[in-house]
């Protein structure tokens, strides 16, 4: 189990194992081809990530077109900065000051994002336990076990404002 | 954040604020199923700086009434908003007041 802590100052430190930090390694490595510029809007997770702002299209567009850029840039680098704190094998301990630990919401955000998207969760399917059988079932657990990081993540911060 | 106008629509664009001058922007909030209830509401502390209480009453409005108005303002400090709201990964729109 990943151990999350608070350390004083806005700092929080996540420990994961081998297994688990593999697992984070890969999904950030997923997620990478869909914050590419080419990256085509037709995707859902795409336009979960980088929503409309505007109802009509023209205006839309016009603020895509203003913003578009930096919005992918700022996902790019939280990403980079997990990435670097993650480190290419074995087990991780990331320290990560405050800055640092909203990178680290932000990627946990987006890949529950992307997965919640391919599963097409509603309500009432997040909810529910996996079947033994479910297709599916692998993802969910991963779904939630980033929300849980994201939970304690958010827990450790509240603790050290008190 | 600068908005760029094409010249020959400045001075179209400039009458049409001045006849509207205190007609605000909404930044809105949609429901949705993936992010954490705690986790839109740190979120909503942190980017506008409310309280935890008025952070949880807008997150509350946004899971049960699928919306709420988060910010509003000029149109620039509403796409400001947006766009960070769109960096923490909540799916935020714009709309004009009426």
């Amino acid at each position: 189990m990943p151990e999350v802590n608070g350390m004083g100052h806005g700092t929080i430190e996540v420990r994961l194992d081998s297994q688990e930090a593999d697992l984070l390694r890969n999904l950030t490595d997923e997620i990478a081809s869909v914050l590419q510029p080419g990256a085509p809007r037709s995707d859902p997770v795409v336009e979960r990530l980088f929503p409309d702002a505007h109802e009509s299209r023209k205006e839309a567009r016009s603020y895509r077109d203003l913003v578009g850029e930096d919005l992918r840039a700022g996902k790019k680098e939280a990403l980079k900065t997990v990435e670097t704190k993650l480190g290419d094998s074995g087990r991780a301990s990331l320290s990560l000051g405050p800055g640092e630990v909203d990178a680290w919401l932000t990627v946990l955000t987006d890949l529950r994002l992307a997965i919640g998207i391919r599963l097409e969760v509603t309500e009432e399917t997040m909810d529910e336990e996996p079947d033994p059988g479910d297709p599916d079932g692998a993802a969910k657990t991963v779904l939630h076990w980033l929300g849980w990081l994201q939970e304690m993540t958010l827990a450790e911060l509240a603790e050290e404002e008190r | 954040m600068q908005r760029t106008v094409a010249p020959d629509r400045v001075e179209e664009i400039n009458e049409k604020e001045i006849a509207e001058p205190d007609r605000p922007w909404l930044v809105i909030v949609w429901n949705d199923p993936i992010n954490l209830m705690s986790y839109v509401t740190w979120v909503f502390q942190k980017l506008f700086g409310y309280s935890k209480e008025k952070a949880t009453k807008l997150m509350l409005d946004v899971h049960y009434k699928g919306k709420a108005v988060v910010s509003s303002g000029t149109r620039e400090k509403a796409e400001f908003d947006c766009f960070r709201l769109h960096a923490h990964g909540l799916w935020a729109t714009l709309t004009k007041s009426d």
